[in-house]
């Protein structure tokens, strides 16, 4: 829906620009020079703007990160048929939605998590493009609890279970990662031994 | 209603030109989903359309 909106306020400018490109006299009247003001200035604005901000919501999408030939591995992990992989285990069964599955793990539940994630996503370009690609990706600092805890937090099947609720203080503290326990994660060193899922959508 | 200088007219369809040649690029980038596509739509179509503002703005305050 918003790329049909873009298009259309793409046509719509590019047709009211390309009246005063054929008719540039149109500008010598008042009116011409305010018609001039919007489609030069002020409707371009607004498309660039929206357009971006339609940009930065695709770049939420799985398809999107797993588009760059590095992350093929990872994308394949979440298909491995192995319940304890835990990024394969939330996926398959809906616990974060498929089609922003990276990012739902992967950016920081704070105010201004967004703008890191898609900041770090700038850099990862640059690499991708200027620079060497490290042979073994990892994270810029240890995982979070707070990623966690932003959907397990309040979850009766995680607060009343043992040992969550015996160590809750020191989970919300970080002091305990998560992935001490649960610490089958991509694991794509052993992909080629897996089983995979052949999932819903085959 | 006064006539405008040939001058003006003309930095105006430059202007135009970019501008349009921009929002193309913008246009078109939305519809292929991958960080290139975000690169192209950053440095060649909003540039584009950066630089055709400008020039409409220097031509119009400039005249």
């Amino acid at each position: 829906m918003d790329k049909q909106i873009f298009s259309v306020l793409i046509i719509v400018t590019v047709g009211l620009i390309a009246l005063l490109v054929v008719r540039p006299s149109l500008t010598a009247s008042r009116e011409g020079k305010i018609f001039a003001f919007v489609a030069l200035f002020i409707l371009p604005i607004v498309a660039t703007v929206y357009g971006a901000a339609i940009h930065l919501e695709q770049s939420k999408a799985t398809h999107f990160c797993l588009s760059c030939h590095v992350m093929e591995p990872y994308g394949k992990s979440l298909y491995v048929d192995d319940p304890s992989y835990v990024p394969a285990g939330h996926f398959q069964n809906n616990r974060i939605p498929r089609d922003k599955a990276c990012f739902t793990c992967h950016t920081d539940y704070t105010m201004f998590g967004d703008v890191n994630a898609k900041i770090r996503g700038l850099e990862h370009l640059y690499v991708y493009y200027f620079k060497q690609i490290p042979k073994k990706l990892a994270l810029y600092e240890p995982y979070n609890n707070r990623e966690c805890l932003h959907c397990h937090a309040g979850a009766r099947s995680f607060e009343e279970t043992s040992p969550h609720r015996e160590m809750r203080a020191q989970l919300t503290a970080n002091e305990m990662s998560c992935l001490t326990c649960h610490n089958m994660i991509h694991n794509v060193a052993d992909l080629d031994k897996a089983k995979f899922w052949k999932g819903a959508d085959e | 209603m006064t006539e405008e200088s040939p001058r003006l007219q003309r930095k105006l369809k430059t202007a135009g030109w970019l501008i349009i040649g921009g929002l193309v690029i913008e246009a078109t980038t939305l519809y292929w989903s991958n960080p290139t596509s975000f690169l192209s739509f950053i440095g060649a179509g909003g540039l584009l359309v950066m630089l055709g503002i400008a020039l409409y703005l220097l031509a119009i305050v400039s005249r």
